[in-house]
């Protein structure tokens, strides 16, 4: 029975792991991608290592790449956007923005698979000074150093000897309007701070917290292993302000397992930022008709036990699209995306020959 | 936000404030006409952290076996548990740990010193920071610099001087066996073979309350007639809490002296009068004979296996309320807890009934790790001796009787029966004296 293609918008771990995921089901997949490149923001902004087994992201990246890249059965398009969606699954047809201009194509069902984006630490307030102090930096600019192999102090470019770590930078505030956790800074961070000391073994860090969230295995894998295995500080209490003095941040804040007041000159400061809907998200959302949950990700309807049913019949959405997510998260969701929608298509076929 | 210049905030490199600095915790202050020399006019020191030094954290987890110093993350589950803590003591590993990372150099300071192994930390510990491992490790290297309290020092002099930590002559150390009353063959003087090689130990042999637990036993083992033996003025110290303070050189000599005593000798097992030797013969002695060891037992585990002919011999009454301490060298560093209670049991007329806090959450009376010879130090440091605490708690049960099995015990509890304004209340005894009282 042939099937319109199952349209998957976004060629991040989650795009990529459902595109591959409808093939080897044996049904068409459209992937849709706005940038020139697959790989989605591991690739796009430059990590060095993914979290948490600490793989290479070029490499464990290039084998999802690879997994789409030849399958006859995925048409990959790359700097396109959905610009228009009309009618109902399985005969949704969708407007694309190409490089070579618009292009009409009818789809079947529809996996969100837009992302998230960065928190931007200067968006909202200025407290912490990320866009005046170049030695304030965020975990994104942290894993770009860390790609290139050399971590320093921007401003100079000489090697640290004190660096530390804020945690929830974006998350868990009610001022910003954030209030979510966003579930994968802790590890991040912990997967950082490993990667500074094996490169600048001299180079003592710090992680300033509220809680370290380290759900499941990496509690051990990464939160312990960098205390235990690689001497990295956890301080409970978050840095209330950055000043400069001299050519040094000094942070300001309270160590609360001490009850005392905290000032501590850093060469580097990394501002652990979480994650916001990305615009893609929202705009898919959008044009496809899905509701946005309270926090601004798209909804999906199924609570616990459905992670991926949007209320839009044929429509699912996987990964940080939805909600704070790992990689973990991202591929698990992809893999129940593509299988509610090759099931979607399916019972629509059995449907229409049983009326016919 | 920009920076900008001005007269307050001059672009000059950073350097900590010294606002509270100037101020420094003095030996002795009186301000006012009131003295608060000690511990508390440390509240003059500077409240802001300026810098995580972790010069002394890195000293001190490089050291081998204290590596687990630097897993704390902070639940605080060791504070409750820590009998130190619970004595005004301000101590425990997550405290330690939070000091070192905040720069307290913990070679030159108390916390080197207060812990007294008994181990309710690692229990409870969900990181396995492990301080009987620390410890010992950690006091090991202050001891090699110098760093130790003078009591300490004394006592170790005095052991590796004359083989005990009081001083006293090799020779007096069969001394109390004369008042015993019942025949008691010394090894050396007489080596045909025996069934019990009984390790008397340093208070039982020294110690005034010692001597009559001692002559207790003697009297008990008689009455049992069980075949025994002891080393007489060839027996050393068993070194454990020399160990623990930061002696493991003089450990191991007095090990190896001990060791070359138990192989002259036939002998079925070795009878420990003290959980702390009973404890170094069991778990560090091997180390020292080719991991072999000996059959050791403590004598509570002894008797108790007895029971059958010891019960018949218990027939004078002993109506009081008796509660039990469990050391904590017999209990949580050897899973030994039902022992001491079988004995109990089997005393006629006794009405036993538990403290809050025993068996595994048992207590410390603050005499392990070298705790025993850091009263006058330890004093500086809490608001209380654990012994004091310990004895309020038998109290508060309603006790009359607080029963021991460590000859560390008697003397510590005794004295802070007193000094707790509790002189009559509450009787200290080793479970050896009840047991003899017992015997028609």
């Amino acid at each position: 029975m042939e099937h319109n293609p199952i349209l998957v918008i976004g060629a991040g771990p989650a795009g990529l792991e459902a595109a591959r995921g409808a093939a080897d089901l044996g049904y068409r997949a459209l992937l849709v991608e706005k940038a020139p490149v697959l790989g989605g923001t591991p690739i796009l902004a430059d990590y060095a290592a993914i979290t948490p087994n600490m793989e290479n992201a070029e490499v464990a990246m290039k084998r999802m790449v690879d997994a789409v890249a030849d399958d006859p059965l995925i048409d990959v398009r790359l700097e396109t956007v959905v610009t228009a969606a009309e009618g109902d699954a399985p005969e949704i047809n969708v407007t694309l923005s190409t490089p070579a201009g618009n292009e009409q194509m009818a789809v079947g069902s529809v996996i969100v698979c837009t992302g998230f984006q960065h928190f931007d630490p200067g968006r909202e307030t200025q407290m912490y000074g990320y866009y005046e102090y170049d030695d304030v930096i965020t975990l994104v600019d942290c894993e770009r150093m860390l790609k290139a192999g050399s971590f320093v102090k921007p401003s100079n470019g000489e090697t640290p000897k004190r660096v530390c770590f804020i945690q929830c930078v974006g998350s868990r505030d009610r001022q910003i309007g954030n209030f979510w956790c966003s579930k994968v800074c802790c590890g991040i961070a912990c997967k950082e701070a490993i990667e500074i000391r094996q490169m600048v073994p001299d180079c003592q860090v710090f992680v300033f917290y509220i809680d370290m969230r380290m759900y499941g295995f990496w509690e051990d894998e990464i939160y312990w292993k960098a205390q235990d295995d690689h001497k990295v500080n956890f301080i409970r209490g978050i840095v209330t302000e950055i000043t400069k003095r001299g050519d040094q941040v000094v942070i300001k804040g309270e160590d609360t397992t001490m009850g005392r007041p905290v000032e501590v000159p850093m060469d580097v400061v990394i501002l652990s930022v979480g994650m916001e809907p990305s615009e893609g998200s929202t705009k898919m959302a959008e044009i496809f008709r899905m509701p946005l949950e309270s926090h601004g990700f798209i909804e999906t309807i199924g609570g616990a036990l459905n992670t991926v049913t949007t209320s839009r019949p044929g429509c699912f959405a996987a990964g940080a699209s939805t909600g704070p997510a790992d990689l973990e998260d991202s591929i698990s969701m992809a893999g129940a995306a593509v299988m509610k929608a090759a099931g979607f298509l399916r019972k629509h076929s059995l449907a229409a020959s049983k009326s016919a | 936000m920009t920076e900008t210049k001005s007269s307050f905030a001059p672009l000059t490199a950073y350097s900590p404030r010294k606002k509270a600095q100037s101020f420094v915790q003095k030996d002795s202050v009186v301000i006012e006409g009131v003295d608060i020399s000690g511990q508390w006019n440390k509240m003059f020191d500077a409240r802001e952290i300026t810098s995580y030094d972790l010069t002394h954290m890195d000293k001190l987890t490089a050291i081998p076996g204290a590596e687990s110093m630097g897993w704390c993350y902070q639940c605080a589950q060791c504070i409750p548990a820590c009998p130190v803590d619970n004595a005004g003591g301000d101590y425990g590993p997550r405290k330690i740990f939070r000091r070192l990372q905040t720069g307290v150099d913990i070679f030159n300071h108390s916390d080197m010193w207060l812990c007294t192994s008994c181990q309710n930390c690692v229990r409870v510990c969900p990181k396995e920071v492990d301080m009987v491992q620390i410890m010992p490790a950690a006091r090991a290297a202050a001891v090699l610099e110098g760093n130790v309290p003078d009591e300490l020092v004394e006592m170790f002099q005095n052991v590796s001087e004359y083989g005990n930590p009081m001083g006293q002559s090799a020779r007096k150390r069969v001394k109390w066996t004369r008042g015993a009353g019942v025949d008691i063959r010394i090894l050396p003087k007489d080596a045909q073979p025996v069934d019990v090689l009984w390790f008397v130990g340093d208070y039982y042999a020294y110690h005034d309350r010692g001597n009559d637990a001692a002559q207790a036993m003697a009297r008990v083992f008689s009455r049992l007639e069980i075949d025994f033996g002891i080393l007489g003025a060839d027996e050393r110290c068993d070194g454990d809490s020399q160990r623990i303070a930061g002696e493991p050189g003089l450990f191991e000599e007095l090990a190896r002296h001990n060791i070359e005593q138990f192989e002259k000798y036939e002998f079925a097992k070795i009878v420990a009068s003290g959980p702390h030797a009973y404890n170094a013969i069991k778990n560090e002695y091997p180390k020292f004979n080719g991991g072999s060891g000996f059959p050791i037992e403590h004598y509570t585990q002894f008797l108790s296996q007895h029971l059958d002919r010891l019960t018949p011999l218990l027939t004078r009454p002993f109506a009081k309320k008796v509660t039990f301490h469990d050391p904590c060298y017999l209990g949580r560093h050897n899973g030994e807890y039902d022992a001491p209670r079988k004995l109990l049991q089997a005393v006629p007329g006794i009405e036993f009934g538990e403290m809050f806090r025993c068996k595994q959450q048992g207590y410390c009376c603050g005499g392990g790790g070298g705790g025993m010879w850091l009263d006058g130090f330890a004093a500086e440091h809490q608001t209380e001796r654990l012994s004091e605490n310990r004895v309020k708690e038998a109290i508060q049960v309603g006790a009359e009787v607080l029963a021991v099995c460590c000859p560390y015990e008697v003397s510590r509890f005794e004295d802070a029966v007193k000094s707790t304004d509790n002189d009559g209340k509450l009787e200290v005894l080793d479970i050896i004296e009840i047991l003899d009282q017992c015997m028609e």
